[in-house]
């Protein structure tokens, strides 16, 4: 991911003809003006591109981080017994680990504002469900694979349910929809039921 | 501003234009016209910018209460419209005066018509577009549907001069087959050869599940392709093959990024008509040379005066 930003970065510093690039994962899309793209000519200035890339050192990551507010709660998150019990953990110890590691926005989409944040501990990854279910609530932290993130609106949703952020936090849709971009840094700060309704759970 | 009323809005009308220029970095689906060609015409037809925001109608059924006379385009599917009781053709500019009423039938032929107002419809922007997409649900009227009722406006008076229409060439094709050129992709080779060789052999049917998303396809199914976890990104006709085996195209509310393994991309302007292919038309790919479609989207582009 580190190189797939680092690419992005060069793209935009050099390239002419972007109209926008989209990281996700190790990938990136890079959508150009056809005016100012010259088939063969392009791939040979990408080429050049990515080799450039390769033989800089990787920059640091993004200093900032967003740390969010979560309750780890078998109600809020009607997976945690179960995948608890998967990891051989208790709840409290899958909360700890959870909240214990930065993660970095390894791609946006599914829905607007929501991030596939990792790589979460390898003890916690669980494959998502088979069954998706059809209403899964706004702010429920989730888990799928190594992956771990927010439903940022109420919806549909497969993956293993662990807990929520404060709904207060999704009510400004600006705010819900630029909260994630790639390679940011987010962490998970653990609240308390009490603590998770003053902050605007409910 | 001038006004109108949408008494009737039909199994789905939205505002659309050319789609959002930014926001697929943070996830968001592009959305725009269906039917490119359709809804530029429409707009050209006006003397509007090309990008000027247009009603999509989308198997007709709206039905349009002028409060001021003005001049529009319609465009796209034939939905028999009327004025009044007078037909009108379609692809031509149209005068209505002030009181008079528009009725889109059921469209008879392709799936969306696009109804063009001078200078374009009042409309609130978000991304560079005023495009709504309903399977994103965003708080306010960018992320809904219109409603019975609604209030259309717009703020130019209409040109004066004949009527103008849209030349036969240029007109989306509404067959009941339809072949469509495509790019394979850096994943075309993870497929299996039977199935690469059964891809451009095989016909296929457009699904009646197919929307905005996606056009869904029904026939042989392909079993091979590369099993990633992680999604890649998309662009509009990528062509993925889902859990079930047919293939689907992407268009425009997709999103930016499918786990699913991809088999390349449909040329741009061909979409335009597979926007206009409705449930059970035949579907051919054929192989596409990339230097002559980015020539012919280059020439459209041109041709459109878009820029950006």
């Amino acid at each position: 991911m580190a190189r797939v930003l680092a690419l992005e970065a060069l793209v935009n510093r050099t390239l002419t003809g972007v109209r926008e690039t989209i990281p996700a994962f190790n990938k990136l899309l890079i959508e150009g003006v056809p005016e100012e793209w010259d088939g063969p000519q392009i791939e040979v200035d990408l080429r050049r591109l990515i080799d450039a890339c390769f033989r800089e050192p990787l920059p640091k990551p993004d200093v900032r981080v967003l740390t969010l507010p979560a309750c780890y709660d078998p109600v809020l998150g009607p997976d945690l017994v179960e995948l608890a019990r998967h990891a051989g953990l208790t709840t409290q110890q899958v909360a700890q680990i959870h909240s214990g590691s930065t993660y970095t926005v390894l791609a946006t989409g599914f829905a607007p504002g929501f991030a596939y944040l990792g790589s979460i501990d390898e003890r916690l990854a669980m494959p998502r469900r088979s069954d998706p279910r059809p209403q899964v609530q706004v702010g429920t932290l989730a888990i799928a694979d190594r992956r771990t993130g927010v439903y940022p609106s109420t919806g549909p949703g497969g993956w293993r349910l662990i807990g929520r952020v404060p709904k207060a936090l999704f009510d400004d849709v600006a705010q819900r929809i630029a909260r994630f971009e790639p390679g940011m840094q987010v962490r998970f700060r653990p609240i308390s039921r009490p603590d998770y309704e003053r902050e605007g759970g409910l | 501003m001038n006004r109108a009323v949408l008494t009737r809005s039909g199994p789905l009308c939205t505002i659309q234009d050319l789609g959002r220029t930014t926001g697929r970095r943070l996830g968001l689906a592009p959305g725009g016209a269906m039917d490119r060609r359709a809804y530029l015409w429409a707009n050209r037809l006006l003397g509007n910018r090309p990008d000027a925001p247009a009603l999509e109608v989308t198997l007709g059924g709206a039905v349009i209460r002028f409060e001021s006379a003005t001049t529009l385009a319609i465009t796209g599917a034939d939905c028999s419209a009327e004025i009044d009781g007078a037909v009108l053709p379609n692809g031509f500019t149209t005068r209505v005066q002030a009181g008079q009423v528009l009725r889109l039938g059921f469209s008879r032929s392709g799936m969306r018509a696009y109804i063009a107002f001078p200078g374009g419809l009042d409309a609130p922007r978000a991304f560079g577009s005023a495009s709504v997409v309903v399977r994103e649900g965003l708080d306010g009227p960018l992320g809904r549907a219109m409603t019975d009722g609604a209030d259309l406006r717009w703020p130019d008076d209409p040109p004066t001069g004949r009527a103008r229409g849209v030349p036969r060439t240029y007109v989306s094709s509404q067959s009941r087959s339809l072949s469509l050129p495509l790019i394979p992709g850096y994943e075309w080779h993870q497929f299996s050869s039977l199935d690469r060789d059964s891809f451009w052999s095989n016909e296929w049917t457009v699904a009646s599940a197919s929307d905005r998303v996606a056009t869904r396809l029904e026939g042989p199914v392909l079993r091979s392709g590369p099993q990633s976890l992680d999604s890649t990104p998309l662009v509009d006709g990528t062509v993925q093959v889902p859990g079930n085996g047919t293939p689907l195209v992407f268009m425009r509310d997709r999103p930016t990024i499918g786990g699913y393994p991809k088999l390349g991309t449909v040329d741009p302007g061909a979409l335009d008509d597979l926007a206009q292919a409705r449930p059970g038309t035949r579907i051919r790919f054929v192989r596409a040379d990339p230097e002559e479609v980015l020539n012919q989207l280059r020439e459209r582009r041109a041709f459109f005066r878009l820029d950006a």
